[in-house]
């Protein structure tokens, strides 16, 4: 895996073994162009031509390739980019490794003049680019749009939130994907990131939910942890027992499991599994008893929150 | 039936007419650059609007199951500030050539002045070095006149005339651009310029050769539903149904398919819609049960 072990190395790696040779011509004489200092103009356009030249087809990573680019970058996870994300990034890289600054005016302004496929990619290359702290602020925005593809580009399986986020962008980004349905447990280092402020700020949206009446999103308990406290524990039980849909029930049980082992053993889990008749909730209870319930548990539940009809 | 209205203002329409839309069949639309019934101040005004085009409202036509694609231009009223209006021809190769973009337009005249004509003559010239199709307004005053300026202006350009679509016709311009070789649209207006029963006069006069109705349904009064409400009179005149598909289907994907950038094998497909998947209900879908797959209703009441 040697010449594999920087982000530029790997994308241009991944590119070669992919590209058709139309494509591979385009990725060639448009690298060769910014290294021969296109300007901002011609960069963003450079972007927007590789829909003309690459696919938006899975990029499907070897699992060689997906250890290869969690080495280089601890909690980069390309596994669900597309090949012209790919070319999108390459170019990315290319562009800063032009300039002292890392090309950053060049990406800002690509961003200023994107559309929804560029987007995905320019917040996808974000984590990989020098010092990447200069774009906080321009992730934090990411987290703060309604269209999903784009929030997932910006917050999922990427290191970007939890190494360079401020308390509240993070906190805003993790109950912000809850509130647009996205992956959570895509969210790389959340379990690493959760504190008290963070639980009662999901304990306040499950409250409001049932206020209106509404499921909540299964996700949500993700985000107690073990700081769940009194109120917590009491919120997850009343979901458990309550009469909500099968996946809302079997995540309060994972819930529970997270929360702090004196917490936990007071829930009786082992007790409940025996006496559950439904197979995913007593799967959920036996799952919480052992205590291993990490973020990755909650994958399935990552569709959409069911709607009271 | 399923139709293509290629030139709708989805900005200035609800999500109530997007899912009236799709109701009625309407599966594609083009989405070209106008004026916002006001004229705009700053350079970044129209960065935003096009960037919205390409985006935004891609996005929410896309959760009715609604194909969007766009047509990039500076149009003919706020081609007369000068200043501002270079300004914009100078930041719109950066949105012209992105995906989805299947035209420059809607440009041409309004009041037919030099400021404009020198706009038009800019974007035709730019639109023909890159393979363009181009989308033409043409003018509410004068507008025979403006008609056959268009097209000489566009012939003048050296732009191949079968990628130029003119728009906003009537009974009275339709020779016209048919013996240029151009495409001929009509906009179906509740008040001005074109109604359903007038359409059908046309149709039946000129045949289906490169004929193509739209709504141009904006923030004015307008009918989003013009396309399938027209195509419901036609058949119930006794048009040939092949004629109602070509003037309300085929001859727009034709027309603006020359672009490269319609996936015709997506389009022909039958939509499928999980709005649960991608969507967001605090953005668009507020609370409401989403529209999950499955095949759509079509067919609208005239």
């Amino acid at each position: 895996m040697t010449g594999m072990n920087t982000p530029v190395a790997w994308v241009a790696g991944a590119l070669d073994s992919r590209l058709a040779p139309k494509a591979r011509e385009f990725q060639t004489r448009a690298r060769q162009e910014l290294r021969s200092g296109a300007d901002d103009t011609r960069f963003s356009g450079l972007i927007s031509l590789a829909s003309r030249y690459v696919g938006a087809v899975p990029l499907a990573p070897s699992a060689a390739e997906l250890t290869a680019a969690a080495t280089a970058v601890p909690g980069w996870n390309p596994q669900r980019w597309t090949l012209r994300e790919c070319s999108r990034v390459d170019l990315v890289l290319t562009r800063s490794q032009q300039d002292s600054e890392g090309g950053i005016h060049a990406i800002e302004s690509a961003f200023a003049f994107a559309d929804m496929g560029e987007l995905c990619a320019l917040y996808r290359s974000l984590a990989l680019l020098p010092r990447p702290e200069r774009f906080a602020a321009r992730a934090a925005e990411g987290a703060r749009t309604n269209i999903r593809a784009v929030f997932e580009a910006a917050i999922c399986d990427t290191p970007f939130p939890v190494r360079y986020f401020d308390d509240v962008a993070w906190r805003q980004c993790v109950v912000k994907a809850l509130f647009i349905e996205a992956p959570l447990w895509r969210v790389v280092g959340l379990d690493e990131r959760l504190d008290a402020e963070l639980a009662r700020m999901a304990l306040d949206l499950a409250e409001e939910r049932h206020s209106a009446g509404r499921h909540v999103n299964p996700q949500l308990w993700l985000c107690l942890g073990p700081h769940g406290g009194e109120r917590g524990f009491a919120a997850l039980l009343r979901e458990l027992e309550g009469d909500g849909p099968v996946d809302c029930r079997a995540a309060a049980a994972l819930g529970l499991g997270r929360l702090d082992a004196k917490t936990r053993a007071r829930a009786e889990l082992a007790t409940r599994a025996a006496r559950e008749s439904d197979g995913t909730i007593r799967s959920a209870l036996l799952l919480a008893q052992s205590g291993a319930v990490t973020q990755q548990a909650f994958q399935s539940f990552d569709g959409p929150v069911p709607k009271v009809v | 039936m399923r139709f293509f209205d290629p030139h709708i203002h989805c900005t200035s329409r609800t999500t109530d007419d997007l899912e009236a839309m799709a109701a009625a069949g309407v599966r594609a639309v083009v989405e070209p650059a106008f004026w916002l019934g006001q004229p705009r101040t700053t350079l970044g005004s129209f960065i935003d609007y096009f960037s919205a085009l390409v985006g935004w409202e891609r996005f929410r036509a896309s959760q009715f199951g609604i194909a969007h694609y766009c047509a990039i231009g500076l149009n003919s009223k706020e081609a007369n500030n000068e200043g501002l209006a270079r300004e914009v021809l100078e930041i719109l190769p950066r949105f012209a050539l992105k995906e989805g973009v299947v035209a420059i337009g809607e440009i041409g005249y309004d009041e037919i002045t030099q400021a404009e004509e020198r706009a038009y003559q800019w974007q035709l010239d730019f639109a023909q070095k890159n393979d363009m199709v181009v989308m033409v307004h043409s003018p509410h005053r004068d507008k025979k006149h403006g008609i056959r300026r268009s097209l000489a202006v566009a012939q003048e350009c050296k732009l191949p005339l079968h990628k130029l679509v003119i728009d906003h016709n009537n009974e009275e311009t339709v020779q016209d651009v048919l013996d240029a070789g151009a495409w001929a649209a009509f906009t179906i207006y509740p008040f001005t310029k074109m109604g359903s029963e007038r359409m059908v006069e046309i149709l039946k006069k000129y045949g289906p050769e490169r004929l193509i109705v739209d709504s141009s349904a904006d923030w004015g009064v307008s009918d989003p539903l013009a396309v399938p409400r027209t195509a419901a009179l036609m058949l119930k005149q006794g048009i040939d149904p092949e004629w109602v598909r070509r003037v309300t289907w085929q001859n727009a994907l034709d027309a603006y398919g020359q672009s490269g950038q319609i996936d015709v094998e997506q389009l022909e497909k039958s939509p499928q819609i999980d709005q649960s998947k991608l969507f967001n209900d605090n953005s668009v879908l507020r609370g409401q049960a989403p529209r999950v797959p499955g095949p759509q209703p079509s067919g609208v009441p005239n």
